[in-house]
């Protein structure tokens, strides 16, 4: 049976098509970026802090080559291209958290995120809801995201406008002390990674949002 | 079906007074003393720079995308990988040239799609012509037999 | 745009990335960590990545981050100049008049490339 197309669906095979039938990329160069972008998440980023926390050599590397860092969670940050990916670039930066500063991150122009450390960005950090507000009242936009911290603590906004990416290393939280790296590795979440959220023993999941579904989505 | 696209050329003219902004309401240009600096530089802004301005508190949800839109994704990421253009020219394509009404009006994955489709025009790649009748061609080959 | 050599990007920057492909070709960086700057209110036409809520601002350059084409030149594919790039710190209360005195610690960074910057 054919199935009617979108206005959306139909623009995006035909650009698909032309693009190969022009040799612009081939079927194998898509084949080949999907199955890349199929398989990034966050569970090395969150491994990435947990080895940190573990390991103060590592930590420092991580804190000046991030990208050399990245090798010992399993990311090279020059896949799939052997450059890159386009849109992520190769120069990522960790913040470290002190128990008087603390980082969120926001891309008020577009949504730049450290994709092949990180997987995709939530949709509430692509919105211009998010955008606008996180750099002007970002203790009202973290508070709704259940993060209030006191006056003492300085909130330092990182605003990812050009090539370099980042991600935030919380402060390892109190009771976790004697816990292999694979325990800490679960508690670092991806919203503590973009820092709208502190890590904590026990809580191992995002906060729990509504997640809008598509009309036709993608298997795998 | 002919009158079904009249339908449609009725409601698409309906639709577009809908997003028009209001100062179109005279349906002639603005004379230029009627632009102050504030306005040409209101109008003339790169639209994805929203950092400070004004919103409210809203329900933050997270989303799964459509097919097409990861689909759509990989295509631009292979069309700079393969050097028909990079990351940035395609975020000036997809997330200014097009403008606050489509910036803001669509899908974050159709301003994806639409900046690779503009590239294969811009870049001479693809003539106009070759992509409508493309277009044109996926629509008919899906089309539901009658 | 049209007959530009596809292959060249890969070509310079294969087993390197993106930007390292660019250093070594913007000269000397004019700022370093701890110099405060102001950022330029350059006119904005068709495209930047310079937002304008930092336009003006007076702030303390935090990092010296790396070389590469300017954003306004490398979305038109114009990769032959490359500039030093900056992140430079702002109090949040510099930049916005009603940010609560309570949380005068508050600090906003962000990434400028160095035609934004001038000495202060």
């Amino acid at each position: 049976m054919v199935e009617e197309v979108s206005d959306f669906e139909a623009l995006e095979i035909a650009v698909r098509e032309l693009s190969i039938e022009k040799g612009l990329f081939t079927a194998e160069d898509h084949r080949r970026f999907t199955e890349f972008a199929e398989h990034i998440g966050p569970t090395p980023a969150a491994r990435l802090v947990a080895k940190a926390w573990l390991d103060p050599e590592y930590k420092k590397l991580c804190l000046t080559d991030a990208i050399k860092a990245s090798l010992a969670v399993g990311v090279d940050w020059l896949n799939p291209t052997g450059f890159g990916t386009p849109s992520d670039y190769t120069d990522l930066r960790v913040l470290e958290d002190t128990p008087t500063m603390h980082h969120v991150v926001v891309c008020t122009l577009c949504s730049c995120y450290p994709r092949p450390i990180l997987g995709f960005q939530p949709e509430w950090y692509r919105t211009p809801n998010y955008r606008r507000r996180l750099v002007r009242w970002p203790r009202q936009v973290l508070a709704e995201f259940g993060l209030s911290l006191p006056a003492e603590v300085e909130i330092r906004v990182e605003d990812s406008n050009q090539k370099c990416r980042f991600i935030v290393m919380p402060v390892r939280p109190a009771g976790t002390e004697g816990w292999t790296e694979d325990q800490l590795t679960e508690i670092v979440t991806r919203d503590c990674l973009i820092g709208v959220a502190l890590p904590r023993p026990g809580m191992t999941t995002n906060i729990p949002l509504p997640v809008h579904q598509p009309a036709k989505p993608a298997h795998h | 079906m002919s009158s079904s696209t009249r339908e449609q050329v009725l409601r698409h003219l309906a639709a577009v007074a809908e997003i028009q902004p209001p100062v179109q309401k005279t349906g002639k240009a603005p004379y230029p003393t009627d632009i102050t600096h504030e306005l040409f530089r209101a109008y003339t802004r790169s639209p994805h720079d929203v950092g400070g301005e004004m919103d409210v508190p809203c329900e933050w949800t997270e989303e799964e995308h459509e097919a097409w839109g990861h689909r759509a994704y990989v295509t631009t990421e292979c069309l700079a990988w393969r050097g028909a253009w990079c990351a940035e020219e395609r975020r000036r394509m997809q997330n200014v040239d097009l403008g606050t009404t489509q910036y803001l009006g669509l899908p974050y994955y159709g301003r994806w799609l639409l900046s690779a489709a503009r590239i294969l025009v811009d870049g001479h790649h693809v003539t106009l012509t070759e992509l409508i009748n493309k277009i044109d061609e996926v629509k008919k080959r899906h089309e539901p037999a009658r | 745009m049209s007959q530009h050599d596809r292959t060249h990007h890969a070509k310079i920057a294969t087993g390197k990335g993106d930007p390292q492909c660019f250093k070594g070709m913007a000269g000397p960086a004019k700022f370093k960590v701890g110099e405060r700057v102001r950022i330029k209110d350059l006119p904005d036409v068709f495209y930047t990545r310079c937002q304008v809520y930092t336009r003006g601002a007076i702030g303390e350059v935090a990092v010296v981050t790396h070389e590469s084409p300017a954003p306004e030149d490398e979305a038109w594919g114009h990769v032959d100049h490359s500039e030093w790039f900056y992140i430079v710190r702002f109090k949040q209360k510099d930049l916005w008049p009603e940010y609560p005195a309570a949380f005068a610690n508050d600090t906003l960074q962000t990434e400028f490339s160095e035609r934004w910057l001038e000495a202060v």
